[in-house]
């Protein structure tokens, strides 16, 4: 873990003539940031990720990583450089957390690496880092699923990469493990100065725990910068498409919705605190 | 771990025990004579050259089928995977009936029939490919098409048969899958072939872990998950062939061993793959055993005094109640 690579995104389109994903994005995020995308269902995040991941080719456009064109790096190239974690991922019969964790090893040893007994030091701190050492025998399928995503979080944290793609990773978990998750990520980007990027559906966790804060609408990016001068109840009104209104904590100073308020049909003044 | 592989090799050496004191035409305190060096000529031939190419057939074929089996349901995440349902076997099978009848392989041409069962065994895959395209990622609807392929594959091999019953006797051996009459020529051609290929297979262990997990994650970890694919189902489509052009059809071997692999040896293939290998052979050289000990009962009690049972209808019938018990274990389990 030397030095962060950032994300660089040049007018990039995505999809299909008669229904476009993205319609050019620009986005450049710097090495070290702790970067939330949001927006509707269908606005194109995830597709954002894995074009950022290297899983899918912009129709026009480029994403470069740390000056790299993914288009020129292989497949195992681009693991080497960039780990995603994906929203939800089927269930593995019979595998162990080891075996799941390993397998995030796959694009440092390659197919005949992956042949070798035992585990290299990677595989041991990822699952350090999210605390599942202890039960790294179990079996993946008997996990809570919020155990589960944790362990899915080490797999991706085994490619030793310095930028890490997050697609929803808080979806399906209680609030508890939605900020076990985040606080996790919060505290290795810090340790490492990881670069990462984050689809979030939950407004106040992305206020709360990010530091730049993308929305994107029909394919297209039409708010970027810190939580606190972003989040307004125009963002909530045109991104979102929810009447709120916004506040301030009053310790962190981080915004806070009020999501649905003022109640439809009663005239409140809109205001900030 | 070991102690697992252990027991599952001692079983194959007990079923392999058995299979060559099985059979007619001599008891088994003659074939302890013979081991021992004694025993008639005639004795000698039969355990020499009939009796353990046989049993090495058996056991090559088997494990063929099981590593096959491994490699289709896990690249193509299909639990209910595996070569008779995908179309490979029934390709083969047919690959090797046309040859047949064809004029161009035969008894004398074994060579031949490996090559015919490997080219119907792909173009078996080929047609469900083809009739599965892109959305072949649906374990459910994947089978369906399989059996489609399957069928269409059985009634063409019906209709060469009566087309060209000429070699008929010798063909119809395929339909069901059988070792009767293996011998060293059957051996020496089954075991380079199967050896390269398993060893092809068991270097693919990584990927195939991999796609196992899902092609999302296996991409996101720097696999190539349609380059892995398509090398996994070559070398599942080749195993396939040469054990079809060995033994026939065998039901059920290659779909219901990965299971059996799976559950002793675990989700990492790296372990799982050598592991059905051991249990494909355990199964089918058990089953000839059996097979060959029940046919005296059988073949006394319906009088016909020549009646052997083929493996293949052993493997069909056992192997239908164990997909059964499969199936009902886990009603829900999301594969």
């Amino acid at each position: 873990m030397t030095e962060s690579l950032g994300i660089t995104v040049e007018g990039v389109h995505f999809g299909y003539p008669e229904r476009p994903v993205l319609r050019g994005v620009d986005l450049a995020v710097r090495p070290g940031e702790l970067t939330a995308l949001v927006g509707l269902n269908g606005c194109g995040k995830s597709t954002l990720l894995r074009l950022a991941a290297g899983l899918l080719r912009p129709g026009r456009g480029r994403v470069l990583l740390g000056g790299d064109d993914l288009a020129r790096l292989s497949r195992r190239d681009t693991a080497r450089r960039v780990a995603l974690l994906h929203q939800s991922a089927p269930a593995v019969p019979g595998m162990t957390v080891r075996q799941l964790v390993r397998q995030g090893r796959y694009a440092a040893r390659g197919p005949l690496g992956m042949l070798r007994e035992g585990d290299d030091p990677v595989v041991r701190r990822a699952l350090r880092d999210v605390g599942v050492e202890s039960w790294a025998e179990r079996p993946v399928d008997a996990l809570s699923g919020g155990e589960r995503q944790r362990v899915r979080l080490a797999t991706a944290l085994a490619q030793d990469t310095r930028i890490l793609l997050l697609d929803e990773p808080t979806t399906y978990l209680d609030l508890h493990h939605q900020l076990d998750v985040l606080r996790t990520v919060v505290r290795l980007r810090e340790e490492r100065g990881l670069t990462v990027v984050m689809v979030l559906h939950d407004l106040a966790h992305a206020a709360r725990f990010a530091e730049r804060l993308v929305a994107l609408r029909d394919g297209r990016v039409v708010a970027d910068g810190p939580p606190r001068d972003v989040v307004t109840p125009g963002l909530l009104a045109d991104v979102l498409r929810v009447a709120g209104r916004v506040g301030r904590d009053p310790e962190g100073g981080w915004p806070v919705c009020y999501p649905d308020h003022p109640l439809p049909g009663v005239e409140y003044e809109n205001h900030i605190h | 771990m070991s102690r697992r592989c252990t027991v599952l090799v001692a079983l194959v050496v007990v079923c392999a025990g058995a299979e060559l004191v099985a059979g007619r035409g001599m008891s088994p305190a003659a074939v302890g004579d013979v081991l021992a060096g004694g025993g008639t000529s005639t004795e000698r031939h039969i355990l020499f050259h009939l009796r353990l190419p046989r049993m090495l057939v058996a056991l090559g074929a088997g494990a063929c089928l099981g590593v096959a089996g491994l490699v289709l349901q896990s690249a193509l995440r299909n639990p209910l995977a595996g070569p008779e349902v995908t179309g490979v076997t029934p390709g083969a099978v047919l690959g090797a009936v046309t040859a047949t009848g064809l004029g161009l392989a035969g008894w004398e041409s074994p060579l031949a029939v490996v090559v015919a069962a490997c080219l119907g065994g792909c173009a078996g895959a080929a047609l469900l490919w083809l009739l599965a395209g892109r959305g072949g990622d649906d374990p459910a609807r994947t089978a369906v098409h399989g059996v489609l392929v399957s069928a269409v594959l059985g009634g063409l091999t019906a209709m060469v048969l009566l087309v060209a019953p000429g070699e008929l006797g010798s063909v119809v051996q395929w339909l069901v899958g059988t070792t009767e009459g293996r011998v060293w020529q059957h051996w020496h051609l089954l075991w380079p072939w199967a050896l390269a290929w398993t060893a092809a297979a068991w270097l693919l262990a990584g990927p195939l872990t991999l796609l196992r997990c899902g092609d999302d994650m296996a991409g996101a970890a720097g696999l190539s998950t349609g380059r892995a694919r398509r090398l996994a189902l070559l070398c599942a489509v080749a195993l396939t062939s040469g054990a079809v052009a060995a033994v026939g059809a065998l039901g059920f071997v290659g779909l219901l061993v990965p299971h059996l692999a799976l559950a002793v040896f675990g989700a990492d293939l790296r372990r799982s793959l050598p592991g059905a290998a051991l249990a494909g052979a355990l199964v089918v050289c058990g089953a000839d055993a059996a097979a060959q000990l029940l046919s005296r009962p059988v073949a006394s009690a319906l009088g016909a005094g020549s009646l052997t049972l083929p493996v293949g209808a052993l493997t069909t019938c056992a192997g239908a109640v164990l997909l059964l018990a499969v199936v009902r274990r886990a009603p829900d389990r999301t594969f």
